[in-house]
């Protein structure tokens, strides 16, 4: 819809970016919240690949972005599979010296790592496929975000793009004055960042109080108003929303009855 | 009986908390529908504050205090929020990027349609009749950040128009345009007030841009002025009122119509057209007693015998050899390497020339071109594509003087980056560029005529042979530009070559001594200033227009220094601008 605000990750025009956003937010959260609940490595990995696989189809996204978009996630997964493999208590499976390994560690600590992915793949297809903008129009008419919410964050996402040019040129500006290193480069310490900061701040400010005038001028905050393009929110995203409930509430299910599911218990067995 | 008025405002009075004299003082204004009106007055005389009090962000917003009372459209602004005063009052603002807020034209123009509730079906007609009454059919597709200047201008024209309110204020609405966008804007304006006939207040500076070819009757025709203290000196038919008032407008730095600075100078109406402006003119082209004593020569002057270079020219500064610029090279250092350095274009291509010492240089050519790209290259802070810069590290002046800001106080500001014992230094910098009285205030909180001459004083308390400035000039007042044109005649004269852009051919004729111009990628000029506005292949290929009285004085004088005493003379008029000795010299 809008290349103004869709990155390298975008996936517009795809069977997943023609869905509503608010429904896919919801559902992001609804699974991020059921994911709480779990504690065994089974299921959050059979969600993990499910998810993966559901995704990838209905975005198309290239796999190299699908990759880098893992990075953060997979980064944090397993800082946390190691803290746990390595510091909790329970039936000792390797021991060298200080470092020992439980049988408890590596199912915990595996389950949580698993549940990161989850959560990531989860939030790689949301950001993936929902333009900002259509985000933004979908909360304010279907999850009643107010209006002057709406527009204002409308707006500060524009001032948000102009920002690295601005930021660029303070830089710049300041480093015609500063003194220079002994090997002749500019220097790179934190109180030069930190007054470019600054001078960005007050230069910001200043403009968001502009264009806050320009939004009121244009009569934003009255009642009624209207919703010239509304987002649609149809049978299919109803579908889509009670599928993937479906499918989530039916993988808990199995996972239970053959005997993997595991909850809080796990983490004081 | 006349309609109930668009707006009407009796015995209005407005203080701010920190100020000890009030702003607006007893201002009573009643504008019929349709009517369109323009406010004079020097910078500091209440023509925001009386646009702010009919927004009702004065007193709802911005604390303060307003007494008597402001009704639009038969809105009281007391009782209403800004909020619900935005359904009769449009607003375009000086600056394209505040006044337009959000990511397409086509939801900018549609948001206040929207909050009016507006049917949806009928939105979007009204887009496209109102993006055609600002001639921008052709961007209704667009996404706001790639607007230009005066695209973006016209865009919130017609989103401030949409909703079809009964009254129109322009806020300076061309100030940060170049010519084109100028032109664009100017036109816009005419056609969309024509298709939705609001009631129009403008407040602008350069009412010679503004007005165009018409002269004064280009301007709205009713007009106010405003006075030092915030009364209403004048009201009535434009041109009466403009001539009754041109000796002190002019004296305030107001910029004028030409023909109205010309009778405030020469005390003849009529403008350039008039054989007795004419002759009056050419008698401040003739060289007066003392002239050789004074310090012209010395202050930027050419010399009298004009047209070998002026032997305060020094040796060479700068060097540009073969300099391809381009926005991408500078990508390509950094580790990672982006995908965009790849396919950057050169800017420019094949930029050869010199800066020397003493010699004030004028950078032109139309937006876009890559001027600003140049400076920053030839300050060292783009690395060229191609080809060297060689000399002593230059001193450069920003467009934005807030972007250079780096200290809490003046005094601050210009003891930045300076050796730790250069006190004395500080104090003398501060004591020339006047601005001593201000020394523990915040850069940030100053006017936009202190914030520049901080901007330059802070630079030239740095020795460095050069200084280059990106558009010094650019939304100044009359009397802050002469200012300015005067600290770098200084810095010339104590041995600076001196290197700026500007779209201000006016300005350019008075202060520069040689032009460099930029179109088709690379440089298409270099030579001594009016060669080169005297060459009309050069202009057109540049985009560059001479104002009227730039082309009368190049049709009329053969030599420079008779155009300079002219152009000298007229500034002269402006009290106070002048910091240079030569100018009380000259005066009229």
């Amino acid at each position: 819809m809008t290349a103004a605000t869709t990155s390298a990750f975008t996936a517009s025009g795809s069977v997943l970016a023609r869905r509503n956003p608010t429904v896919k937010l919801a559902l992001l959260f609804v699974v991020s919240l059921a994911m709480v609940f779990v504690f065994d490595p089974v299921t959050p990995a059979v969600l993990y690949i499910v998810a993966l696989a559901t995704i990838q189809a209905s975005t198309r996204l290239p796999v190299k972005a699908m990759a880098l978009g893992h990075v953060p996630f997979v980064a944090f997964g397993l800082g946390i599979f190691l803290v746990n493999a390595l510091s909790r208590p329970g039936q000792i499976l390797w021991e060298a010296g200080p470092v020992r390994v439980t049988v408890e560690g590596l199912s915990v600590g595996g389950s949580l790592a698993l549940r990161t992915l989850v959560i990531g793949i989860l939030a790689i297809g949301f950001v993936a496929s929902t333009d900002g903008v259509a985000l933004m129009g979908s909360l304010h008419q279907h999850a009643r975000l107010g209006s002057r919410v709406t527009y204002a964050v409308l707006a500060g996402y524009r001032m948000l793009q102009e920002m690295p040019r601005e930021w660029q040129t303070i830089r710049q500006a300041h480093a015609v004055r500063a003194r220079l290193r002994p090997d002749g480069t500019l220097p790179r310490g934190l109180s030069a960042y930190r007054r470019a900061a600054f001078a960005l701040l007050v230069v910001s400010v200043r403009k968001g109080e502009r264009m806050a005038q320009s939004l009121e001028s244009r009569g934003l905050g009255l009642s009624p108003r209207t919703t010239w393009r509304k987002i649609p929110l149809n049978s299919t995203d109803w579908l889509m929303a009670t599928t993937v409930l479906a499918v989530l509430g039916g993988i808990l299910a199995l996972s239970h009855i053959l005997g993997f599911l595991e909850g809080y218990d796990a983490l004081f067995s | 009986m006349p309609a109930e008025p668009a707006l009407q405002l009796t015995d209005v009075s407005v203080e701010f908390p920190r100020r000890d004299s009030a702003v607006l003082r007893g201002v009573t204004l009643r504008l019929d529908p349709g009517e369109h009106l323009i406010v004079f007055g020097a910078s500091g005389s209440g023509k925001s504050t009386l646009l702010q009090a009919i927004t009702g962000v004065v007193p709802h917003t911005v604390l303060s205090t307003l007494t008597g009372s402001v009704s639009v459209n038969g809105t009281s602004t007391i009782d209403a929020s800004v909020v619900e005063l935005s359904r009769h009052i449009g607003v375009l603002s000086q600056d394209p990027s505040s006044g337009v807020c959000l990511p397409d034209v086509e939801q900018e123009l549609a948001l206040p349609l929207e909050n009016r509730a507006v049917p949806p079906e009928q939105i979007s007609a009204r887009i496209d009749h109102a993006l055609a009454a600002v001639g921008a059919a052709g961007l209704r597709q667009r996404q706001t950040d790639r607007l230009s200047g005066g695209e973006g201008q016209r865009v919130a024209l017609a989103a401030s128009l949409i909703a079809e309110p009964a009254l129109l204020l322009l806020d300076e609405p061309t100030s940060m345009l170049d010519p084109a966008g100028l032109t664009a804007v100017r036109q816009a304006i005419d056609a969309a007030t024509a298709a939705f006939g609001p009631s129009v207040v403008l407040v602008e500076h350069r009412l010679d841009d503004y007005a165009g070819p018409a002269g004064i009757a280009g301007l709205p025709e009713r007009a106010v002025v405003l006075g030092d203290d915030g009364r209403v000196l004048a009201d009535g038919d434009t041109a009466a009122v403009l001539a009754g008032s041109a000796g002190q407008l002019n004296a305030r730095g107001c910029w004028l119509p030409l023909e109205t600075e010309l009778l405030a100078v020469t005390g003849r109406p009529g403008g350039l057209a008039t054989p007795e402006v004419r002759a009056a003119l050419r008698a401040l082209a003739l060289p007066r007693e003392g002239d050789d004593l004074q310090a012209p020569r010395g202050l930027g002057m050419p010399n009298d015998d004009g047209a070998s270079p002026a032997p305060r020219i020094g040796d060479t500064v700068l060097t540009a050899r073969n300099v391809c610029v381009s926005r991408g090279a500078e990508l390509k250092k950094r580790r990672r390497p982006r995908r965009t350095a790849e396919t950057a274009p050169a800017i420019l291509k094949h930029v050869n020339f010199e800066l020397r010492r003493g010699e004030i240089t004028a950078l032109l050519g139309a937006n876009g071109t890559g001027k600003t790209s140049l400076l920053l290259t030839l300050a060292g802070l783009l690395p060229p594509a191609e080809g060297s810069v060689a000399g002593a590290r230059p001193g450069m002046v920003f467009q934005n003087p807030e972007h250079q800001f780096v200290a809490h106080s003046v005094v601050d500001e210009v003891r930045h980056g300076l050796p730790g014992d250069a006190g004395r230094l500080v104090k003398t910098v501060l004591d020339q560029h006047r601005l001593i009285h201000l020394a523990d205030q915040s850069p940030f909180r100053l006017s936009g005529g202190e914030k520049r001459r901080l901007s330059v004083a802070a630079m030239l308390a740095h020795d460095r042979p050069s200084l280059l400035a990106d558009e010094p000039t650019f939304g100044l007042d009359r009397r802050d530009t002469i200012a300015t044109a005067a600290a770098f005649r200084q810095a010339a004269a104590a041995g600076r070559a001196i290197f700026f852009s500007s779209h201000d051919l006016r300005t350019v004729a008075t202060l520069a001594d040689r032009a460099v111009v930029v179109a088709e990628h690379t440089v298409i000029a270099d030579g001594a200033i009016f060669d080169v506005l005297r060459d009309p292949d050069v202009l057109m290929r540049a985009g560059l227009r001479l104002p009227p009285l730039l082309d009368w004085l190049l049709a009329e004088f053969d030599s420079a220094p008779d155009i300079r005493r002219v152009l000298n003379g007229l500034d002269a008029a402006v009290s106070g601008a002048t910091t240079a000795p030569q100018l009380s010299g000259s005066r009229v």
